[in-house]
């Protein structure tokens, strides 16, 4: 998360904040990284991951290999999101 | 009407063994052990007791599957671990009768064909493991358990198992493996642990309760014990009225199943103090659904509170009263069950935690429209997931409020 955190301030992506979540129920996928309110979930992310998904915060590509998580339990979180609860 | 567990009431401390004895007591473990096991699990077969821990398995048909399992050894275990909140029927029975118990564990033992039996106690009830403790002593000294009991074939050892305090620490699989030495989470199931229990064979994990009822059930034939309750669901059971629950007499009461609820809060319970009414009544806390005042004639009965829309599990009554707000009931709800879930399913601690931040935030006023529906969508969504049932348990109160006290909910909706 550090390190998300550091290369975001290096992209210069102010309007970037990194916050931790108190639980996706995917631990088994994780570290899952979900990009709100884009709503773009990333899992099993690693470190070389990070520069693709900072590109994609910065503008460029959706990272497609890491979109694997289940649709039912993205849109599960992503409407709790849109509650404003978190 | 007399009690099977407390034929003359909740006696005043330890009964000793010779009290015990003047009262019949291990008179059935001597007939026992001179028969056949399989006519132990014949008569509580045919006596219709079932489990009083919660889930209310007939423990004839625990003990049958149990035998029936190829495996050896096999295990009996007795489950103390009681952790529910405001539950202490076992701690009453462990420290007050621990001979009736004592000698349910052995008869158990005796029916399964088991050579070794765990008393599993919950760590805070020391009191109630220090007098287990005196009164095994005394049971082994006069033959009760240990080697050829009762000058019979059949011998059984028992271990004493200090239960950890977490809820989830009384699920069958998780107190099989504490008593493996490990952290108590549940295992996924099937395999159950009929058929692979303790050390991977078969073990009958039975509740202090159910335990306590078989003596007497052995003493005086199944049909007595029949005579008690309803055919559905023979005998009684002992429900909690506690302190906090503002009744005139709380205590615990050993009612026969089908009894009304009316009857325990207010011939038993005293009524509710100082005037007040009830709003609602959740009969099983801290995970059954709530009953409005109107079903107070609902019979004390699983299936009849299943058609009231909710459940008996272990007999531990709360009472809401009328000036409470349901929000605030299930802030306190929705907490516990945040943290007793083991965090090993991810969907449970997903759920668990949402839900509680969810009844926080509306509990802070800053609830919305969308929110209310989140809960029903995660209740849905993790149905059935996870090893054990805590994953299943916030929903009834939850879903059961939204439904019978809307009003609640909307008087902490966000202006």
């Amino acid at each position: 998360m550090k390190e998300l955190e550091s290369r975001i301030k290096a992209k210069g992506l102010n309007d970037v904040e990194v916050k931790q979540y108190m639980c996706f129920g995917a631990c088994q996928e994780g570290p899952n990284v979900v990009v709100y309110p884009e709503k773009s979930w990333y899992a099993h992310v690693k470190t070389e991951d990070l520069d693709d998904i900072v590109a994609h915060l910065a503008g460029g590509p959706h990272v497609q290999r890491l979109d694997t998580i289940d649709s039912s339990l993205k849109d599960l979180i992503y409407q709790l999101l849109d509650t404003g609860v978190f | 009407m007399e009690g099977i567990l407390f034929p003359k009431g909740v006696p005043e401390g330890r009964e000793s063994l010779q009290q015990y004895r003047s009262r019949g007591g291990y008179e059935a473990l001597v007939k026992a052990v001179k028969g056949a096991p399989e006519d132990v699990v014949k008569i509580v077969a045919d006596s219709g007791l079932r489990g009083h821990g919660g889930a209310g398995f007939p423990a004839g048909k625990k003990w049958q599957f149990t035998r029936d399992a190829p495996e050896q050894p096999r295990y009996l275990v007795m489950n103390g671990g009681e952790d529910e909140p405001g539950s202490r029927k076992d701690r009453i029975l462990l420290e007050n009768v621990p001979h009736l118990v004592i000698e349910g564990a052995v008869l158990g033992a005796f029916a399964i064909g088991a050579s070794k039996a765990y008393l599993y106690i919950n760590a805070k009830y020391e009191a109630a493991t220090q007098i287990v403790k005196e009164a095994l002593a005394e049971a082994k000294a006069a033959g009760y358990w240990g080697e050829k009991i009762c000058g019979s074939n059949f011998s059984c050892d028992i271990e004493l198992v200090a239960a950890p305090h977490n809820y989830v620490a009384g699920e069958d699989t998780a107190v099989i493996e504490v008593i493996e030495g490990k952290q108590p989470k549940p295992r996924q199931k099937p395999p159950f642990p009929v058929t692979v229990g303790l050390f991977g064979k078969p073990t009958s994990v039975n509740n202090v309760e159910t335990l306590a009822n078989v003596p007497r059930i052995l003493l005086k034939g199944a049909a007595w014990y029949r005579g008690f309750g309803t055919a559905d669901c023979p005998g009684t059971m002992l429900f909690s009225l506690n302190e906090t629950e503002e009744v005139n007499k709380p205590g615990i009461y050993e009612l026969p199943f089908g009894t009304p609820l009316r009857y325990l809060i207010e011939e038993c319970g005293g009524g509710m103090k100082a005037g007040h009414k009830i709003k609602a009544i959740m009969p099983a806390s801290p995970s059954s659904a709530y009953l409005k005042p109107d079903k107070l004639d609902t019979p004390l009965e699983p299936n009849a509170m299943r058609d009231a829309g909710s459940a008996l599990g272990c007999g531990v009554v709360h009472i809401v009263r009328e000036g409470t707000s349901i929000v605030d009931e299930l802030v306190r709800v929705t907490d516990f069950f945040a943290v007793e879930s083991c965090g090993q399913c991810p969907a449970c601690q997903m759920e668990t935690k949402s839900l509680a931040m969810l009844m926080k935030k509306v509990q802070q006023g800053q609830g919305n429209a969308a929110m209310l529906e989140q809960f029903g969508k995660l209740i849905a969504f993790n149905k059935g997931k996870g090893f054990c049932n805590l994953i299943g348990m916030p929903g009834p109160p939850i879903e059961s409020a939204l439904k019978l006290f809307p009003e609640d909910f909307q008087a902490r909706m966000a202006s």
